[in-house]
C-alpha cells in the first residue's frame, strides 16, 4: 500500500522543517522518500496547506493498570454519564471521561491524532495487569515506566550497601522482567515509610526502618539509569506533592541530581511557595530558572484544568492528605506487595476556587517560562490535574495570548496578583508544539522511528486545517494515518489498527537473580518464574518492540 | 429448542462430580514416560499459589499433595475425555456446533453470558460477545464480590495485597467465618511464615464472631484467639458495631472489644480479613462498610488494612477485565452497543430468569451450580461434566493453566499470573471457542486454522500494525 500526502506544510522538527511545503510518502507502514516519477500511489491525499505533523505522543499518561481500574469502579456515576456507543469499524463501546475504557481511550486520543501513551507508574506486581490493559487499547502504542524506589528489595540493597552495581543489575532484572520502558521513582522512599506510619518524609529525612533518605534513593536510581544507559532518565514524581512551600524540595530535588539527567514529572503539583495571607503561591519562576539553566533537566508540567476528574496516583502518602479534599467524598487507598501502593482520589478543580486557580496559573506559567521546548512536555498528568481530551484547550491556552487572558479573567479574583502569568506575553508557534508534542517525547523515550516524518519513520501521521481556532484545529483533525493505514477522517473512526508496546532490556549479571528468586519465595510468596512476563505475553503474542540501551560510566 | 423463549418451561440444571470417581491410578509411580512440572501455577480458588507439583504420563496429570483439597482435586485429569460437542446430547462436528451455537445467539432477544469462569482472554472475548448480540455478562461467584464493591463504589475503601499481610501485619483479625473454606493454604501461606517487618516476629489473629476451621487451628497453634462468639451464631453487623463503638470510645463497661479496640491502637500493621462470600447474614454489604469505616479510624493513628477476599475462578479478573473493557463491573449489559451496568438487574441469576438464550462458561472445573431457566442453553464447560438434563449445545473447553496458558488475577486484585499449558487434549480455549462463533456471527468462513484464539482474545479487530 502506497500513500501519497501531497502539498502539506510539514512540521518535523527532529528534522529541521518547519513548515516547508512537500509531499510525503507512506509505504506499508512506514514513511518513504519520493519513490520517484514512475510510482502509482494506491491513494492520493490533497493536503495542499493543512498542517502535517508525525503523530502526537504523551509521555506521562495514566491509561492502563490496577489504580486506573480502581479509580473506573469508584467513579460510577461519571461512566453512568458518559457511555459511548462502539464505532462501526470495530472499536467497541466503553464509558468514562476522566478513567475512559480501553477501546474509548484509545479511540479519544487518535481522534486527536495521539498515536503513542506512556502509562508512567506501572508497579512491578502489577505489570502483568498494566500490559493486559495496555494490550486492549486499540490504535495507540503504549508502553510501561516501573516504579522503583520504595520496594522493599531495593531498600534493602542500599540500606546494607550493597554497591551500586548490585542495584544497577536488579534494576535491569525487575525491567526486563516486567518488560517496561523507562524507571520511574515516587516520592522516594515515602510510600514504603508510610507503611511504617511515617505519614511525611522530607529529601534529607531518614526513613524508618532501613535509616535511607529519599534523596539517597533518588541517586542511586539516577545513576542506575545512567549508567544502565537507558534512553529516558530517571523519571522522577518528587517529595512532598502538593504541599504548600514544596518548591524548595524540588529546588533541592534538583541539586541531588548533581548534573545526573532527571525528568520530574508534573512539576506543577511540586512548585508551590507560601507567600501571601493564604500562604499558598506560584514558585513557578524559581522553578522555571533552574530548569532553564541545567540543561540535563527534562520536565512535563501536569496542568491543571477545571472540571471533575479523579486523581490516581502510586504515592500513597500525599494522597491521604489529599483525601479529605475529596468529591464526591469517597477515597480508596492501598499498600502494594512490598512493592509500593496506591491511592485514588475524586477531585473537583473549580476556577472559584483560588487554591485551583492558581494551580491553573502556576501550570500555564510553567509552560511559558520555560525557554527549550525540547526539554517541556504537554501533560495534565491524565487524569490527575484533567482528563487529557482537553489537550486541544490547552494548546490553545498557550498559543493565544488574548485568549489566555480572557480565560485569566475569570478565575478567583486574587489569584492572578500571586503568579506572572498575566505579564506573560509568549505564545507557542506550531514549531513549538510539534517540539513539544512529538519530537521531544520521541527523543526522550529513545523512540528512534516515532515522533518524525524521515523516511524509515513509523507511518503515524496527524493532518491538521490551520484554524485560527486552534483548541477547534487541535480537538478535530482531517486525517489520522497509524502505521500507514487512514484511521480517523474528519475527527470520526474509519478503521482499526493496533499499536504496539515499546520496552527497553538492559543485560545484568545473572547473579542478582540468586538474591532476588530468594527474596521472591522467602518474602513474596511466588516463584520468581510467575513473576516474570514472556514476550509471548505482550499484545497476544506479537510480542514488544525493543529499544537499545548503551551503557555509560558516570564522569 | 430454538429461539425458546415461548414455551418458558423452566429446566433446573446441575451437574454430577466425576473427578471424585477417578480412581487412585496416579498413586502409584509409574515408570517410563512420566513427566513432573514443579512450581505450577494453580488458577482456582484465587491464592495463586505457585508451588504445585504435577505428575503427568500417557494417561494425564496428577498433582503430588499440596495441602489444597480444590487442587489435589481439581489437577486431576484424564487424557481419556472426550472432545466431541453434543447438541441435546448427541455428539456434532465442532464446525456444527459452532454454527448452531451462533444460529441461537443470533436469535436470541434476551441473552445472557454467565459462569464467565475463563481466563482474561476468554472473558475479553465474551465482552465482545456480549456487546456484538446485547447480551449481559455476570460470573458465577460475583455475588462476594458485590458484597465488597458495594461499598467501594459508594465509600472507598482502604486495602492490602497478600505479602503485605504475611511480612508486615501484627495482627490479624478475621471476620466472620474463617476464609480458609473457600481460601484453603491462606494461613499456612500467608501467616504462618514469621513476617520480614515486625520486630520479634510476633504477630496474633483474632477472630471476630467466626470460628476457626480445624486446619487452621493445626496450622497456626497458638497464635489464635477467638473472640465475639458468646454462644450461638455471631450477628457481625453488631459485632462490628460494638467494636466500632469502642474505638471511638462509646463502649459499654466491660465490653471485651474494648481490649480489642486497645490492641488494634496499639498494632503497627493490622489487616482485617473478610471473605464476604462466606457472610451468611441479610445485609452483608452493612458489615463491609463498617469493616472499612472501623479500618480508617484504626488507620488515622497507627496503620490498618483490609482484605476483602473473593475470587475463585478468576472472579477478580472477570471484573477487572470488565471494567477495563466497559468502565463498569461485572453485571453489565449492552443496549446497541452502549454498556449499562445494572448491579441487581444484571445478576445472573435474575437474568437467567428471563433469557431466552444462554452461553454458560465454566472452564475451570467440571462443576456448574443448580440454575433455572426457560432459555436455551449453550455450556461451555471441561469434558469431565455431566451435566443434567443436556443443555441444548454443549462444546468441551480446555481449563486454562492445564489445556492451554491464561492469565488469572489473584483474589487480592493485584497480582495477575500466567497459568502456562500442561496438557495437549486437543480441547479449545474459551477465547478460541467464542472467536469462532463471533466468526460465524459475522458470517465469515469458518476455517479453525485461521482463527486463532489468542488473535480474538484482542479484540481490537483489525491487523497488528507494523511496529
Amino acid at each position: 500500500m502506497l500513500t501519497k500526502l501531497a502539498g502539506g506544510r510539514l512540521f518535523d522538527p527532529a528534522n529541521g522543517r518547519h513548515g516547508e511545503v512537500a509531499d510525503l510518502w507512506l509505504r506499508d507502514g512506514r514513511i518513504v522518500g519520493d519513490p520517484g516519477p514512475g510510482a502509482t500511489p494506491d491513494a492520493v491525499h490533497d493536503v495542499t496547506g493543512k498542517v502535517v505533523m508525525a503523530g502526537a505522543i504523551d509521555i506521562h499518561s495514566h491509561i492502563a493498570g490496577g489504580k486506573v481500574n480502581l479509580a473506573r469502579l469508584l467513579m460510577g456515576e461519571e461512566h453512568d454519564r458518559h457511555r459511548f456507543a462502539g464505532s462501526p469499524c470495530g472499536c467497541g463501546g466503553g464509558s468514562g471521561i476522566a478513567t475512559p475504557s480501553t477501546h474509548t481511550t484509545g479511540a479519544r486520543y487518535i481522534e486527536m491524532g495521539f498515536t503513542a501513551a506512556f502509562e508512567p507508574a506501572m508497579l512491578g506486581s502489577n505489570a502483568r495487569h498494566a500490559h493486559l490493559e495496555m494490550s486492549d487499547i486499540p490504535y495507540i502504542d503504549t508502553g510501561g515506566y516501573l516504579v522503583l524506589g520504595n520496594d522493599d528489595f531495593l531498600l534493602d540493597l542500599i540500606a546494607t550497601n550493597a554497591g551500586q552495581a548490585a542495584v544497577n543489575d536488579y534494576v535491569a532484572w525487575m525491567l526486563t522482567a516486567t518488560q517496561s520502558l523507562a524507571v520511574k521513582v515516587v516520592n522516594p522512599g515515602g510510600i514504603n515509610a508510610f507503611k511504617f506510619n511515617a505519614r511525611k518524609l522530607d529529601l534529607d529525612e531518614v526513613g524508618p526502618y532501613y535509616g535511607v533518605t529519599p534523596r539517597s534513593v533518588l541517586t542511586v536510581l539516577a545513576r542506575a539509569v545512567y549508567e544502565l544507559g537507558l534512553p529516558h532518565p530517571l523519571h522522577v514524581h518528587g517529595c512532598n506533592l502538593g504541599v504548600p512551600g514544596n518548591i524548595a524540595t524540588t529546588l533541592d530535588t534538583i541539586q541531588a541530581a548533581s548534573g545526573l539527567p532527571m525528568h520530574m514529572t508534573h512539576i506543577q503539583f511540586h512548585s508551590y511557595d507560601t507567600a501571601g495571607d493564604r500562604k499558598f503561591s506560584s514558585g513557578a519562576a524559581a522553578l522555571a530558572e533552574a530548569v532553564n539553566r541545567t540543561p540535563s533537566l527534562s520536565v512535563d508540567i501536569g496542568q491543571v484544568m477545571f472540571g471533575q476528574t479523579v486523581t490516581a496516583s502510586a504515592d500513597t502518602m500525599a494522597q491521604r492528605h489529599t483525601a479529605p479534599l475529596a468529591h464526591p467524598r469517597k477515597w480508596l487507598a492501598m499498600d502494594i506487595e512490598c512493592d509500593a501502593g496506591c491511592g485514588v482520589v475524586p477531585f473537583r478543580y473549580r476556577d472559584s476556587s483560588y487554591v485551583n486557580a492558581l494551580q491553573w496559573a502556576i501550570g500555564l506559567e510553567l509552560f511559558l517560562l520555560l525557554d527549550d521546548p525540547w526539554r517541556v512536555f504537554l501533560t495534565t498528568d491524565h487524569p490527575n490535574g484533567a482528563p487529557f481530551t482537553f489537550y486541544p484547550e490547552l494548546i490553545r491556552l498557550l498559543m493565544d495570548r488574548d485568549y489566555r487572558l480572557a480565560k485569566l479573567a475569570e478565575i478567583h479574583p486574587d489569584a492572578p496578583a500571586h503568579t506572572t502569568l498575566g505579564s506573560i506575553t509568549r505564545e507557542y508557534t506550531l514549531a513549538e508544539i510539534a517540539i513539544m508534542t512529538r519530537a521531544a517525547p520521541a527523543r526522550i523515550l529513545g523512540l528512534s522511528d516515532r515522533g518524525h516524518l524521515a523516511p524509515g519513520a513509523s507511518a503515524d501521521v496527524t493532518v491538521y486545517s490551520d484554524l485560527p481556532d486552534r483548541r477547534a484545529m487541535f480537538e478535530r483533525p482531517d486525517l489520522v494515518f497509524k502505521s500507514g493505514r487512514l484511521v480517523v477522517r474528519d475527527g470520526t473512526l474509519v478503521a482499526m489498527a493496533t499499536g504496539c508496546t515499546h520496552v527497553i532490556r538492559p543485560g545484568f549479571d545473572d547473579l542478582i537473580e540468586r538474591r532476588i528468586a530468594r527474596h521472591f519465595d522467602e518474602r513474596i510468596g511466588l516463584p520468581i518464574k510467575h513473576f516474570r512476563i514472556g514476550d509471548a505475553e505482550i499484545r497476544h503474542g506479537a510480542g514488544p518492540q525493543l529499544h537499545p540501551c548503551r551503557r555509560r560510566e558516570v564522569p | 429448542m430454538p429461539g425458546g423463549i415461548a414455551a418458558k418451561t423452566t429446566v433446573h440444571f446441575g451437574s454430577i462430580d466425576l473427578t471424585s470417581c477417578s480412581g487412585n491410578r496416579f498413586n502409584q509411580p509409574r515408570w517410563g514416560a512420566m513427566t513432573f512440572h514443579p512450581d505450577t501455577l494453580c488458577p482456582f480458588c484465587g491464592l495463586g499459589c505457585g508451588d504445585v507439583g504435577i505428575d503427568q504420563d500417557d494417561s494425564g496429570i496428577a498433582p503430588r499433595p499440596s495441602g489444597c483439597p480444590q487442587a489435589d482435586r481439581l489437577f486431576r485429569r484424564s487424557t481419556a475425555v472426550s472432545t466431541n460437542a453434543r447438541m441435546a446430547g448427541a455428539a456434532v462436528a465442532m464446525d456444527d456446533a459452532i454454527t448452531e451455537a451462533a444460529r441461537l445467539l443470533r436469535a436470541g432477544r434476551a441473552p445472557s453470558i454467565a459462569g464467565l469462569a475463563a481466563d482474561v482472554d476468554g472473558v475479553l472475548a465474551a465482552l465482545t460477545l456480549g456487546e456484538r448480540i446485547g447480551a449481559t455478562v455476570d460470573h458465577e461467584r460475583s455475588e462476594a464480590l458485590f458484597r465488597n464493591l458495594a461499598v467501594l463504589r459508594r465509600f472507598g475503601w482502604s486495602a492490602t495485597t497478600l505479602a503485605e499481610l504475611r511480612n508486615r501485619c501484627d495482627l490479624v483479625l478475621v471476620v466472620g467465618p474463617d476464609p480458609a473454606a473457600a481460601f484453603p493454604r491462606l494461613w499456612e501461606r500467608w501467616v504462618l511464615p514469621e513476617p520480614a517487618f515486625v520486630a520479634d516476629g510476633a504477630r496474633s489473629v483474632v477472630f471476630l464472631g467466626g470460628e476457626p476451621l480445624p486446619e487452621t487451628l493445626q496450622c497456626l497453634a497458638g497464635r489464635i484467639e477467638v473472640n465475639g462468639l458468646d454462644g450461638g451464631a455471631a450477628d457481625l453487623v453488631a459485632l462490628v458495631g460494638r467494636l466500632r463503638a469502642a474505638l471511638a470510645g462509646r463502649a459499654m463497661d466491660g465490653d471485651p472489644m474494648m481490649e480489642l479496640a486497645v490492641r488494634l491502637r496499639a498494632a503497627r500493621y493490622a489487616v482485617v480479613i473478610w471473605a464476604a462470600g462466606l457472610f451468611d447474614t441479610p445485609q452483608p454489604d452493612l458489615i463491609v462498610e463498617g469493616l472499612v469505616r472501623l479500618i480508617r479510624s484504626v488507620d488515622g493513628t497507627t496503620r490498618c488494612a483490609g482484605l476483602p477476599l473473593s475470587g475463585a475462578d478468576n472472579l477478580i479478573g472477570a471484573n477487572q477485565a470488565c471494567a477495563w473493557r466497559t468502565g463498569f463491573p461485572l453485571r453489565t449489559g449492552f443496549d446497541a452497543g452502549v454498556p449499562l451496568h445494572d448491579p441487581e438487574r444484571f445478576d445472573w441469576r435474575q437474568r437467567l430468569r428471563d433469557a431466552d438464550v444462554t452461553l454458560w462458561i465454566s472452564a475451570f472445573r467440571p462443576e456448574i451450580p443448580l440454575f433455572d431457566t426457560g432459555g436455551a442453553v449453550i455450556m461451555l464447560a471441561p469434558p469431565e461434566l455431566a451435566v443434567t438434563p443436556e443443555p441444548a449445545l454443549f462444546i468441551p473447553v480446555g481449563t486454562p493453566g492445564i489445556d492451554h496458558a491464561g492469565d488469572v488475577f489473584r483474589a487480592d486484585s493485584v497480582v495477575a499470573l500466567h497459568a502456562g499449558a500442561l496438557i495437549d487434549r486437543g480441547l479449545s480455549s474459551v477465547a478460541t471457542v467464542i472467536g469462532r462463533i463471533l466468526a460465524a456471527l459475522d458470517g465469515a468462513a469458518l476455517d479453525g486454522a485461521a482463527l486463532d484464539g489468542t488473535a480474538v482474545g484482542n479484540t481490537v479487530g483489525g491487523e497488528a500494525a507494523g511496529c
